[in-house]
Parts: C-alpha cells; sequence; structure tokens
C-alpha cells in the first residue's frame, strides 16, 4: 500500500531540500553553474522539470537530467530553444547561445 | 514563426526601427530571427500565434530602456514590456498586440539591499531564485515572498498583483518608491525618490503630492526600471495549522472563520482554501485515475483523496513572528476551529535554527506546481480565471457551486481555491487543458467566456487575467457606462501620445490602436 500524502505537503513540497544556487561547487564543470543559475530551478530538486519527466517516461530515474547519460548536446540545445511538452522555449535574452552550449556540453557529458 | 508585423508597420519599416534599437542594446540583443519569436510565445495558451510578437530587444540598463521607448515613439513602434515573462495562465511573455515588440528586461538584474530596514531595490531582471539565492550568500535575516510559480520576476510578480504566502504575501502592496521610464522616454522617480539621493525612497510610500507607484501597476503607462520592495525580517518562529476538510460543504463556515481572523489581524498571512486536484496535478496524471473524456466523477474524486488522504478542501494556516505570540494565535484559532469541526489540526512548529521547509510559506522558491500542466498528458496549458468576491462563506460557497457546474457542463476537471485577503476572497481558478486535444480546445474559450459571465452576474471582476481577455474583462467594469475606461484612455492618451507602450493592457487602448478594442 503506498503512503498517504498530505495535501499541504502535495502541495509546496516533494523532497526535504530545496535548490539554491549557492551550491554550485567552484571546481565544477563551468556548464554546471550556469546549468544551476539558468535551468536548475526547473531542472534540480523540486523542479516542475524533475516532476513531469519523472512521471512521463512513468521512470522516475529520468527525472534529473545531470543525472542521466542517454541526451546529446543537440538535443538539449533544441529541446531549450523549442520547447517540448510543458517546458516552455528559452529566449537567447534569458540563456545566450553560448551559455547554452555549455550547458547542453554539461548535460551531454560531451557527447555532441 | 515567420515575420509579424504590428497593424499599419511596413517590414522595411520595422528594419528601420530594430536597426535603430540594435544601435542603443547592441546587435546581440535585438532578437528577431524565426526562433526567437518563438521563444516570446506564450507556450500555455490556446492559441499561440494570436499573440506573436514580431522580435525582442533587450537592453541592459535604465537608460537604454529610454532610448529604445524614444526610438519606438520616433517609428511608431508598439512596445510589451516584460520582466522575465513567466506570466503562465496570464499570457507568459507574449504581447497583448500582435507584432508587438517585447521589450524584454530579464538581462537587468541589479539588487541593492538595504540590510538595516529590510527593503530591496530590484531592477525588472531579478527573479524569486536570484533574490533568495543573494539572501542566503549574503546570511541576510529576510525573507522573500514567493509565489507558487517562483520562475518570474519579483518586479514582474508584484506588477501584476501577484502573490506568495507568507505574512507578505500582498506582493504590490510591498511596493515602495520606483523607477520608471515614461512612454516618452523621459526617467522618472515615484515618491520619496523624486528628491535626489533621498534616503527614505524605499521607505516611505507616498512622497508628497499624488502618489503614483499603483498607476505603473497592471496598466501601460510606464516601463518600471527598479522598484523598492519591503521584504519579511525573519521570524523567530513558525506555527503551522493544517487541516482536511471532508465535505464540500464545509467550505462555507471556514471561510466564515477564517475572515474574521483575517479582518482582526489574528491572522496576517493570507491562506489558500484549495479542492483536491491542486495537488494530485502536480503529482500524477490523469490517466493514471481515468480514461474518458468529461469531468472526473464523483468516485474517481474520492479514489483520489483516499490515496493522497486529503479532503475535499485542504487548508493551510500560518503563523509567523514570535512564538509566545504565534501559541496564542494558534490556540484561540484551534478553539474555534473546534466549536465546527470534530477534526484536529495537524500542528507543525518551526524554530531559528531548525532547516526551513522547502515551500513559499517559509519564503522558498519553487517551480513544481508547473507540472500540473501536464495534467492531461499531452502538451499541457492553463488559463487562470479569478474573480474577488465579498470576505464570507456564503458568498464562497455560491460561487464555488456556480464554477463547479460549469467545469461539469464543459467537461473540465475542477481546480479551484480560495484566497483570503483581510476584506475580500481571490477565488483562483485553474482551467487546465490538453494542446493535443482538438475536440477540449474547442470548448475552452466559451468556458471561459461562460464564467467571465457568471462572475459578473453577481458583480464580481477579475483581480488579473489573461491577455487574450482583457478587453473581455474591462468591458466587466461598466459603472456610468465605462467611465474609468474613458478616464484610463484620457491618461493613456495624454502619457503616451503616439500609443506605443503595451497598447491594449488591460483594456486600455491608446487613440492610435482604439478601433482594435475586441
Ligand atoms: C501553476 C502556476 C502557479 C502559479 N502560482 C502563482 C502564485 O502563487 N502567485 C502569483 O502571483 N502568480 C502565480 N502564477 C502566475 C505567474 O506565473 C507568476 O505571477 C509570475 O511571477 C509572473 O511572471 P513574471 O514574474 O516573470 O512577470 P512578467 O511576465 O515579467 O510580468 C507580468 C506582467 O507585468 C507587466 N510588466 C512586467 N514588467 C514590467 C515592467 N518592468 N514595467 C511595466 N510593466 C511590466 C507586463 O505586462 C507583464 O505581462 C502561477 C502560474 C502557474 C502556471
Amino acid at each position: 500500500m503506498k503512503t498517504p500524502i498530505r495535501l499541504q505537503q502535495i502541495a509546496w513540497t516533494l523532497a526535504a531540500c530545496a535548490f539554491s544556487a549557492v551550491a554550485a561547487a567552484a571546481d565544477a564543470p563551468p556548464g554546471k553553474p550556469l546549468f544551476t543559475t539558468r535551468c536548475g530551478m526547473c531542472h534540480q530538486t523540486n523542479g516542475m522539470g524533475v516532476s513531469i519527466l519523472s512521471r512521463r517516461p512513468a521512470d522516475a530515474s529520468k527525472g534529473l537530467l545531470e543525472a542521466r547519460d542517454d541526451l546529446s548536446a543537440e538535443f538539449v540545445y533544441v529541446v531549450a530553444r523549442m520547447g517540448t511538452g510543458n517546458m516552455p522555449r528559452i529566449s537567447r535574452a534569458e540563456v545566450s547561445d553560448e551559455e547554452l552550449r555549455e550547458i547542453a556540453l554539461y548535460i551531454s557529458r560531451g557527447k555532441p | 514563426m515567420k515575420q509579424v508585423l504590428p497593424p499599419g508597420m511596413t517590414a522595411s519599416q520595422m528594419d528601420r526601427a530594430l536597426k535603430a534599437m540594435a544601435r542603443v542594446v547592441g546587435d546581440d540583443w535585438v532578437l528577431a530571427t524565426d526562433l526567437d519569436r518563438d521563444t516570446y510565445l506564450d507556450h500555455f495558451a490556446v492559441d499561440e500565434a494570436a499573440h506573436a510578437a514580431a522580435a525582442a530587444v533587450a537592453p541592459l540598463t535604465a537608460e537604454q530602456v529610454a532610448e529604445v521607448v524614444k526610438l519606438a515613439n520616433a517609428h511608431k513602434l508598439p512596445l510589451w514590456p516584460i520582466s522575465r515573462g513567466k506570466n503562465f495562465g496570464y499570457g507568459g511573455a507574449a504581447p497583448r498586440l500582435k507584432g508587438s515588440v517585447v521589450l524584454d528586461l530579464s538581462r537587468m538584474k541589479k539588487i541593492e539591499f538595504d540590510t538595516e530596514n529590510g527593503t530591496a531595490l530590484l531592477e525588472p531582471g531579478v527573479g524569486f531564485y536570484d533574490l533568495y539565492d543573494y539572501i542566503q550568500q549574503n546570511k541576510l535575516p529576510y525573507w522573500v515572498s514567493t509565489p507558487g510559480n517562483s520562475w518570474g520576476s519579483v518586479i514582474g510578480n508584484a506588477l501584476d498583483r501577484g502573490v506568495g504566502y507568507t505574512t507578505y504575501g500582498e506582493n504590490t502592496s510591498k511596493l515602495c518608491g520606483m523607477e520608471v521610464v515614461l512612454p516618452t522616454g523621459e526617467l522618472v522617480r515615484t515618491g520619496m525618490g523624486a528628491m535626489t539621493g533621498s534616503p527614505t525612497w524605499n521607505l516611505y510610500k507616498y512622497g508628497f503630492g499624488p502618489a503614483w507607484d499603483q498607476m505603473f501597476v497592471q496598466s501601460n503607462y510606464g516601463v518600471v526600471t527598479k522598484a523598492g520592495m519591503w521584504l519579511q525580517p525573519a521570524p523567530e518562529s513558525m506555527i503551522g495549522l493544517d487541516m482536511e476538510l471532508e465535505n464540500v460543504g464545509d467550505l462555507e463556515w471556514s471561510v466564515d472563520l477564517i475572515s474574521g481572523f483575517r479582518r482582526d489581524g489574528l491572522l496576517v498571512q493570507s491562506p489558500s482554501i484549495g479542492s483536491w486536484l491542486r495537488g494530485a496535478a502536480v503529482l500524477t496524471s490523469r490517466k493514471d485515475w481515468y480514461d474518458k473524456p468529461g469531468a472526473l466523477p464523483d468516485d474517481v474524486i474520492a479514489a483520489i483523496r483516499k490515496r493522497f488522504g486529503i479532503g475535499w478542501w485542504s487548508i493551510s494556516l500560518r503563523f509567523y513572528g514570535y512564538e509566545g505570540v504565534n501559541e496564542a494565535a494558534a490556540a484561540v484559532v484551534q478553539a474555534a476551529f473546534a466549536k465546527k469541526s470534530q477534526q484536529a489540526f495537524k500542528v507543525t512548529r518551526w524554530k531559528q535554527g531548525m532547516p526551513l521547509e522547502p515551500t513559499p510559506f517559509q519564503g522558498f522558491p519553487v517551480t513544481f506546481p508547473l507540472a500540473n500542466a501536464a495534467w492531461h498528458g499531452g502538451r499541457g496549458g492553463h488559463i487562470g480565471y479569478s474573480p474577488v468576491l465579498p470576505s464570507n462563506g456564503r458568498a464562497a460557497m455560491d460561487q464555488f457551486r456556480r464554477t463547479y457546474n460549469r467545469y461539469q457542463e464543459y467537461g473540465m476537471d475542477y481546480h479551484g481555491s480560495f484566497s483570503m485577503s483581510e476584506r475580500s476572497i481571490t477565488n483562483v481558478n485553474q482551467v487546465l487543458f490538453n494542446k493535443d486535444d482538438a475536440e477540449m480546445m474547442k470548448r475552452v474559450n466559451g468556458f471561459f467566456r461562460a464564467l467571465v459571465s457568471d462572475a459578473t452576474e453577481r458583480r464580481y471582476g477579475e483581480y488579473r487575467t489573461h491577455i487574450e481577455y482583457m478587453d473581455l474583462v474591462a468591458g466587466t467594469y461598466d459603472f456610468n457606462n465605462h467611465a474609468l475606461r474613458r478616464a484610463n484612455e484620457a491618461v493613456k492618451d495624454a502619457l503616451d501620445p503616439n500609443g506605443i507602450l503595451a497598447p491594449g493592457k488591460s483594456g486600455i487602448w491608446p487613440k492610435r490602436y482604439r478601433n482594435l478594442r475586441t
């Protein structure tokens, strides 16, 4: 049997700790801090993207992009600019092409 | 998206205007490719193309904003200012008037923090996450009032009368002093800021003579380039009282009780009473529960509630401040509820030094509520319908019943909440839809219009609306044959003779485009 989850928890609380850019380590690859500040609100702990991706392919392991190894840089770039499902498109004013390339490289672990 | 143009403008005129603006902001910050235009569409809208932008221009400083606005006048080019443009449910980054150029202020990210007074002078690009991180990094004893979608801008949210969930939740009322580029390109400061170098700009709201801050809220009278925000001092303690209400009808007495506590000031936070779908749509998809069209039947609703252990309605009350005061206040509320219901509150206690609960109740920025757009599977979307009611149980119950019946009639799943202010309730209803379901999409417009018409019959107006429905909603404010609209438009024409700033915003059209009112 599944443990009941209280609504006030559901409404606001999905995990024990919130995302904070402060946590980005200084020696991380350049894409990492960029990913945290530009994408982390949805794609790190507690984010909308994590929540949707975890349930959509019915595979919770797909939720955290940083833990995946099946994404190419090209795919990351295209999805960010063109949006997908419930993810809105990200403008160049919000994340420049240069920044997005760094982020895509980081998430794809170097796969073009 | 291929190039779209505002009425009466040719492609070469647009090209000339954008080239002139590029000389101010730099070539990189005029965004005018097909792909750029797509990135300013409203991803959650019923019809994205209806409000497509021609391009975006992204200045870095107030001086650049003023220059761009002057050029817009010279070229008669309509601009649509956004702070971060995450106004999902109300239009995202997209302009009211198709073919406008988005004035994207998201690069303007300066924060000046007055630690002694607990105020922050913010540029529009500062997001809730940015401010939260700034406070953490600098270990400042203040909390941010974050909305359910905190991806956006602190200023942008306050300028659309957005809300958070702490005692400082009415964000627009925490604005204090602005810097604004008027539609002619002149830079003004409001309140005490009108005195050069005044140390009280962000401390006293009114200045001398007329006070204008609210004039720039939900209007098209200026581009805000800086604004002061008051921040809540981190409290010594917090007490949470949470209750699941079993029956639909429990809404009435609980609203009456909370209304009393909001009026007499015992409860300073604006709580929201929400229905069962609020959590279910964030955590699960509809197909997990039901695979037929039409509104969810009662047995499915019962199954959802059972699985999550929730009521028809859920109430979350929060008390902030000194521990002894909170304990006393919570005891009064508990005693009043005990007279109405056998059920006890779930009580949580937090004190300084304990880890924070990662929710807007403690000023954490979040985005996961946006996951509710995936409720139907498919490409999700949502529009918000939010009429303002008097603060009493009868009015809430009556409004709920009519709204619920409309959801049933149009075969949509009810997602409503009642946000309790000191003298009024904002009844926020999310209309969640599936953009890949053509049959459902045909129903959305009629449904929304029926909701507005029901509210108007009771003389309830919306507090905020989607760009597509701004004329509809403005039209319901009809006293003396729409005298306020005439007044708004007289001000508009005086401040913006060329009609370049956000034409049509909040139903206010400049003379030049007035024939476009729908
Ligand atoms: C699931 C979900 C939950 C949500 N929860 C909440 C919530 O709890 N509380 C809440 O308030 N909202 C909520 N929203 C609505 C919305 O997403 C937020 O209010 C968000 O903060 C608005 O986006 P923004 O801050 O980027 O503002 P923007 O989109 O930048 O601005 C909002 C509007 O203000 C005007 N404007 C912006 N900047 C300027 C400027 N500098 N000068 C002049 N005019 C300007 C523009 O017309 C713009 O359209 C929710 C939305 C969804 C989908």
